[in-house]
């Protein structure tokens, strides 16, 4: 197995006129863009540490149209990158070494819904809530809901096998995807999985999901669809401190309770968001956490008072004790708003800041939150903290001004230091967000050079010139591109 | 090279065929030594679990050892309150219920035989039993994979927190690869907190009209269930008591708190069209669990398929099966029938096997043939037809396996 393969060969760095006329022979003109003024908006996506603008962006409306310009690429050997909605926080849409981007937006038809085999055809461009809102009154629900979900495709969610709140209970997309088709980087395309379970074979409908984009271009995905729960109640356990809180955490857990969701935001952030939305937090409490628990009504009570009781313990209390029927109801709605929106209100408190994604063992949570907060102190950083706490997945925001390059360079340093400490606590340097561009130089830290040559030649497998995606997820030679600028970027 | 005459090896790798030698590893490193070793003499590498289901796949294609992995069953870390578990994957299902036990903890897989299936075998046949409905299938609760490859190297996969997208998804890769990339060493697994109670509703039917009415109903349910077993006469013979014999039993577990389970056994009466004809609670149900669970790998009859339709096709492909030569057993709320044969006549069973399998796959559905004697299988077809993705899985074989030594002959397609 290699170890390393060759860059991807990349294509003059200006278009030439024949693929540009290729490429408007395969879409038309109305969905392609190639003056620079136009294509500035594609240089970067959540993550703006790396920029770099594409030759050209293409908007296929239909698969055949998609499976042409792949074609066109295929055989002009130009590298091509596939784009959502663009909200990635690891920069897997950056066009490195430019060419062409294919953004999937323009592919946004609900193809099937059947109630009765719990299932939804999609193409790859329909925001995540498009699909809730069609499923609205049906009693089911695409499970997989992402704090990004307003915005994100369903095509970046199986890219990056995305999570949220809610998939402490029910599980992130992987668990959702029944069967996809792939467009390989020579246009040709491949069905996995389907409509009925256990199809003979490898699962490679699990094998793709989480490939960020480094094999190719999902242009059709079959998603299972959940039950909506009969009923649920959401409470909001107010602390003095973050220890407390965390204290909550694996008191629940170990009381043999699994919440639906179970989510903690801590005293700087709960500030931000009262700020930008007055949801009622108290702005004096050291954390909050959102607890989330459904089921049948029947069923409900014990586990409202059990973990009423582990909160009163763990010297807490229940502010808002909020019993629901739908996820419609106002107060409901109220509370994951300001949840969801988290990442707008920090702008109140800092011009610039840049969002973490680590893992740790959940009973790990206390270790990790004093270790960011003593890196806080340590750099001199405002760091905040809004994460889903009963994965583990903790999400720290550092706070800084980016015209001050000793800041930056603070950031930066914290960061790392952060991820390796999540590291050492037997975690991993991404939940949700994903290695992208951003994370490559952890993935030595995380494995070992014989699964990394193992991912690398099962990624030459479906990529083998390496022109879809280059310079992603896996390091190739030649080391990875030096970081400047830790940049905005917002996320769960 | 040739094959060991079966008279001079008692270790039998599966459709009559016998191992040239057995290693029996209880290190890492020793399994890795003897992939290694066992590759450079030219042998062909058989791993083997609980030896439950041996005879399961195509016939083994070359001769070569059987790897019996028993010996590397320990636990390798309980975080209890973390709701993970890493083990070796030699370890039964059996050994690990009775660690979780000790937490009030469980793993939601329910395949057959656990004092014998090993972790290792379940997740390279992708075993699974009635709760799968309820608690997904063995996919949904592994985060983590560590395997030795024909290169006697371990590549892992995953890690040991629940959420991490970190890298390619090998956990899902090996997760019913039935060990033709790699014999997967180590796992770490999801573990939940047991129900403080279950129950198991019995419901009779005289039509399958009604039973496919009902199947509707429960897909939007006010209850929960867990599980939706579909059962014809003769396997509810096996399975249930004299009380239960309609031409087609549906049956449901509930597991949740008292109160829960206790709503959802009075709801579920009045939401049903067929007739309540048991309703067991706590303790009791346990006969009736384990003779589920265990019903797909009975050993009776000469031939047993696997069946995965649509879940609405599961009464249409009901109707058309003969319980004169079938057991029919469906975890209906997956689409997953299993049927063993009654009747000896071979020529009969194989010709039903086609029919049936002639009728699920144009609709998107597959048919495998679990067990039958070695002889049919060329003429039965294990896996059924080609599937347009197995290229795909050849490709990723020749990446991981390139000289095709892991388990030759026993998967899909040329694998
Ligand atoms: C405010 C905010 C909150 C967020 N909250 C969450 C959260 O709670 N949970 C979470 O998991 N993530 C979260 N994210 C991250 C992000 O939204 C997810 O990663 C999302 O899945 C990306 O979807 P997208 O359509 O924007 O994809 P893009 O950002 O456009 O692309 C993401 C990756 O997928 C690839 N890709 C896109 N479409 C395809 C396709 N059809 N075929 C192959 N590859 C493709 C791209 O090349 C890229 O590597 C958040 C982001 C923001 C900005």
């Amino acid at each position: 197995m290699p170890a390393t393969v060759a860059p991807a060969k990349m294509a003059d760095r200006s278009v030439g006129e024949r693929l540009l006329a290729a490429l408007t022979e395969a879409v038309g003109e109305e969905n392609l863009l190639s003056r620079r003024d136009e294509l500035i908006v594609y240089e970067c996506d959540g993550y703006v540490i790396e920029k770099n603008v594409p030759d050209v962006v293409v908007f296929p409306t239909s698969r055949e149209q998609l499976i042409a310009v792949v074609k066109v690429c295929h055989e002009a050997k130009v590298p091509f990158v596939p784009r959502g909605a663009g909200t990635s926080l690891a920069g897997g849409t950056l066009a490195v070494g430019g060419g062409v981007m294919i953004s999937l937006t323009r592919m946004k038809r609900i193809l099937e819904i059947n109630i009765r085999d719990r299932y939804a055809v999609v193409e790859p461009g329909v925001v995540n809530v498009w699909l809730t809102r069609a499923l609205a009154g049906t009693g089911f629900h695409y499970a997989p809901d992402p704090s990004s979900q307003g915005a994100c495709t369903l095509g970046g969610n199986v890219a990056t096998n995305s999570g949220g709140p809610h998939t402490l209970k029910y599980g992130v997309t992987v668990n959702h995807v029944r069967g996809l088709e792939l467009v390989l980087p020579d246009g040709s395309t491949v069905e996995t999985g389907g409509i009925a379970e256990d199809a003979p074979g490898y699962d490679l409908t699990g094998l793709i999901v989480g490939h960020e984009g480094t094999f190719g271009i999902v242009s059709k995905i079959i998603v299972n669809l959940a039950r909506d729960p009969e009923a649920g109640r959401t409470f909001l356990g107010v602390f003095d401190s973050v220890d407390d809180a965390t204290a909550t955490v694996s008191g629940i857990i170990a009381a043999g309770i699994v919440p639906a969701a179970l989510e903690m935001l801590d005293n700087l952030m709960i500030r931000a968001i009262e700020e930008a939305f007055g949801f009622g937090f108290p702005t004096e409490a050291g954390a909050v956490l959102i607890i989330e628990i459904d089921g049948l009504e029947a069923g409900l009570d014990p586990d409202s008072h059990a973990i009423a009781e582990i909160v009163r313990s763990n010297g807490g209390e229940v502010r808002k004790s909020i019993a629901w029927r739908t996820r419609k109801e106002p107060e409901y709605v109220a509370i994951w708003k300001s949840r969801k929106s988290a990442f707008g209100a920090i702008g109140r408190l800092s011009p610039t800041f840049c969002t973490q994604d680590g893992v740790v063992p959940r009973t790990k949570l206390p270790q990790i939150l004093r270790f960011i907060m003593a890196v806080g102190e340590r750099h001199g950083l405002r760091i905040a903290n809004v994460f889903h706490a009963g994965d583990g997945n903790i999400h720290p925001i550092l706070l800084f001004d980016e015209r001050d390059p000793e800041q930056v360079r603070r950031v930066l340093i914290a960061s790392h230091e952060i991820l390796d400490e999540c590291i050492n606590l037997g975690g991993s340097v991404t939940g949700e967000h994903g290695i992208g561009v951003e994370k490559m130089e952890f993935m030595p830290k995380l494995f070992s050079p014989e699964d990394l040559a193992a991912m690398v030649a099962i990624r030459n497998t479906f990529n083998p010139d390496g022109r879809c995606s280059p310079s992603k997820m896996l390091p190739m030679g030649g080391g990875c591109i030096e970081k400047k600028n830790p940049g905005h970027h917002a996320s769960a | 090279m040739n094959w060991p005459d079966p008279s001079e090896s008692y270790t039998t790798l599966g459709d009559g065929r016998v191992a040239t030698a057995v290693e029996c590893p209880n290190t890492l490193d020793a399994l890795q030594d003897a992939v290694r070793r066992r590759v450079a003499e030219g042998l062909a590498i058989y791993a083997q679990g609980g030896r439950t289901s041996l005879d399961y796949g195509g016939t083994p294609l070359r001769p070569g050892v059987a790897v019996d992995m028993t010996a590397l069953n320990r636990v390798i870390d309980y975080p209890a309150a973390d709701m993970t578990i890493t083990v070796e994957s030699g370890i039964t299902l059996g050994e690990i219920a009775r660690t979780l036990d000790a937490e009030g903890q469980r793993l939601e897989i329910d395949a057959p035989q656990p004092d014998h299936a090993t972790i290792g075998g379940v997740y390279a046949t992708n075993s699974t039993g009635p709760r799968r409905y309820g608690s997904g299938r063995p996919r949904d609760q592994i985060i983590g994979v560590g395997f030795v490859t024909a290169d006697g190297n371990v590549v892992k996969g995953g890690g040991r927190v629940v959420k991490n997208v970190a890298g390619y998804d090998f956990p899902k890769l090996l997760t019913g690869s039935l060990g033709t990339l790699g014999i997967i060493s180590h796992l770490t697994l999801k573990v939940k907190p047991k129900p403080e109670t279950s129950a198991i509703v019995c419901v009779g039917y005289d039509s399958i009209d009604v039973v496919a009415h009902d199947l509707a109903r429960l897909n939007t349910s006010s209850t929960r269930p867990v599980a939706i077993e579909l059962l014809n006469v003769p396997a509810a013979k096996r399975t249930l008591t004299e009380a239960n014999r309609s031409l087609w039993t549906i049956v449901l577990a509930f597991e949740d708190n008292a109160a829960s389970v206790a709503w959802q056994i009075d709801r579920i009466a009045v939401e049903l069209s067929g007739t309540v004809q048991s309703v067991v609670q706590g303790q009791a149900i346990e006969p009736i669990r384990v003779a589920l669970r265990d019903l797909p790998t009975a050993n009776f009859g000469s031939v047993s398929i696997v069946a995965n339709v649509r879940y609405s096709d599961v009464p249409v492909l009901a109707a058309t099966v003969d319980p004169g030569l079938w057991t029919f057993q469906s975890h209906a709320g997956n689409g997953v029938i299993r049927l063993h044969s009654l009747v000896d006549d071979s020529a009969t069973i194989e010709a039903d096997v086609h029919r049936l399998r002639s009728s699920v796959e144009p609709s998107g559905g597959n048919l495998i043939v679990a067990r039958c004697p070695a002889d049919r299988k060329p003429s039965v077809g294990v896996w059924g037809s080609s599937r347009p993705d197995w290229v795909w899985s050849e490709k990723v074989k020749a990446a991981l396996d390139p000289s095709g030594v892991m388990n030759p002959g026993r998967f899909v397609g040329k694998i």
